[in-house]
């Protein structure tokens, strides 16, 4: 679905991207694993385009998108929900899930989009209860399940998430990675997740990499990598075994 | 006092308080669309005077080509404003620089117009003239004479701030520019199209802006001193609240209205009374009468 290679990016004279190769597969859910500064996120935000970048990123049936504006990357269907939610705090619930329509919409737009809000409310119930309460108020599992309710208003060929459990109390990680695993696979939605909980991301996903200093250092299915001794020691922890 | 008194001076007080209060509801959109304060507002207004009086006076056009002309020429001058004095800055690592690049923007607009104009005060026709004596009309409220041109002020600045307010409450494009004022990295990221919204912001404010000159031009002189009425649009916009546009509206009415009933006593100390307002509100209430609608979460 998405074919990422020797893909470079940089933040001025540094090099966060080293020649990256990555390949997410339609219908599956591909997770990046890696410390921090890793390079995860900026390998999210060089496909979506709100960095400089070099080498090739090619959509499925559409083509190369590398000297793409981050505007016409989301017309693609390619849609990142950004690391720290992002959602327009100003904005009620609705407006937020409303705004995520302008990719296939148009600025001017006037098509009726009540099929997608029915189907993210059918997914994220609480955000129905919560429709005309404006962004800020929501808790921060509630903003995440905007920020990803917003991504589904935008028909995506692609979705991208970037830390979604961060700062979640386990519970909400939970019922969120619940989510994420139903809308892959009842609408068949390809997934690129990148995580900081190796574990979690590990067991709903079909494949992973591991991104360290800038490139991957490690690739595989997930049940391969989560018995890798290499893995065990450095992401997941020496009693990992034991789950 | 009589009540004549009394509703004369309140008409021409709100009728003043529009004006500012369109210079502050143009200041606020600029500072939730780029977060920058605009120093230029009141040489925008100044310029706008200027334009429609070139329109009016020396090409003697009728009221319906002049407005339309007016209006694309408003809609130009806030596109190059965006591109020359905010487009340059807008990834300075100093974020005050855009905001010197307005004050910049306010010397180089008075000099334009005086190398246009030149430098001496220029009158305008008032909108509604008298058809037998050629002076301004006036409005015979039950025995109570008002000015047309206050009237017509107080209608086309409400008129104006409504069509801004359904923009960006009751429509699609309206919500989009919002959500591009509040985060333009998630804007991005969904494909609203930013550049788009805020070269659309900066025409919707200096249309009102430039408007505004429009109408009291008749009132005042047209002179390139008329910018210095920004400070009233920004008294009002503190005495609202920063960053609440009922507040900035409401808060631009009563700086009007103070200043319209300080004639009465001293009208030579008008600013001045205006500025202890300010001050006495800034002791009492210094948030403004309006907090802002966005809390910050801890």
């Amino acid at each position: 679905m998405l074919k990422i290679t020797d893909l470079h990016a940089y933040y001025g004279p540094i090099e966060a991207l080293k020649g990256i190769n990555v390949h997410v597969e339609a219908g599956k859910i591909t997770c990046l694993i890696g410390s921090n500064g890793a390079g995860k996120t900026t390998l999210l935000n060089a496909i979506s385009g709100t960095i400089k970048r070099t080498g090739s990123i090619i959509v499925e049936g559409k083509g190369e998108i590398i000297d793409k504006h981050s505007r016409f990357i989301a017309r693609r269907g390619i849609i990142h929900v950004p690391e720290g939610r992002h959602i327009f705090p100003g904005l009620t619930v609705r407006e937020n899930l409303e705004t995520g329509t302008v990719n296939w919409h148009g600025f001017f737009g006037r098509q009726p989009y009540d099929k997608e809000l029915k189907e993210v409310y059918k997914l994220f119930p609480r955000l129905e209860e919560r429709k005309n309460q404006l962004g800020w108020s929501l808790s921060g599992g509630e903003q995440q399940m905007l920020a990803i309710g917003r991504a589904m208003m935008a028909r995506p060929a692609v979705l991208m998430l970037d830390e979604p459990s961060m700062g979640l109390a386990p519970l909400v990680v939970q019922e969120l990675f619940e989510k994420i695993v139903e809308i892959n696979k009842q609408q068949g939605i390809p997934i690129l997740l990148v995580e900081q909980n190796a574990r979690l991301a590990l067991e709903i996903s079909h494949y992973a990499y591991i991104i360290d200093g800038g490139s991957v250092k490690l690739e595989g299915s997930s049940s391969e990598l989560k018995n890798d001794p290499r893995v065990i020691e450095a992401y997941l922890g020496k009693f990992a075994k034991k789950n | 006092m009589n009540i004549n008194t009394i509703v004369s001076l309140s008409v021409n007080g709100i009728a003043m308080g529009m004006i500012y209060a369109l210079m502050a509801m143009g200041l606020i959109l600029l500072i939730r669309a780029i977060g920058v304060m605009n120093f230029a507002q009141g040489d925008l207004l100044m310029f706008g005077a200027f334009v429609t009086c070139a329109l009016t006076v020396d090409l003697k056009l009728p009221l319906w080509i002049m407005i339309p002309l007016a209006l694309i020429s408003f809609a130009v001058i806030g596109v190059i404003f965006m591109f020359t004095v905010y487009w340059p800055l807008k990834d300075a690592t100093y974020p005050t620089a855009t905001v010197i690049s307005t004050m910049g923007a306010a010397m180089a607009l008075k000099e334009i117009a005086t190398l246009i104009w030149g430098s001496l005060p220029r009158s305008m026709p008032p909108l509604m003239k008298n058809p037998k004596t050629g002076k301004a009309a006036v409005l015979n409220l039950f025995g109570i004479k008002l000015q047309w041109q206050f009237v017509l002020t107080i209608i086309v600045g409400a008129v104006l701030i409504w069509l801004v307010f359904v923009l960006f409450e009751k429509l699609y494009a309206g919500r989009m520019m919002q959500a591009a004022a509040q985060d333009k990295y998630a804007a991005e990221l969904l494909g609203i199209p930013t550049i788009l919204t805020t070269a659309a912001t900066y025409i919707i404010v200096v249309i009102m802006v430039s408007t505004g000159g429009y109408m009291i031009a008749p009132i005042f002189m047209v002179s390139n001193t008329l910018g210095s009425l920004q400070l009233r649009a920004f008294a009002g916009v503190v005495i609202g609240g920063l960053g609440n546009i009922k507040g900035a509206i409401i808060g631009s009415l009563i700086i009007g209205l103070v200043e319209s009933f300080s004639t009465i006593q001293f009208s030579q100390y008008k600013d001045a009374v205006v500025f202890i307002v300010l001050i006495a509100m800034l002791l009492v209430r210094p948030q403004g009468l309006f907090g802002e609608k966005v809390a910050d979460k801890a």
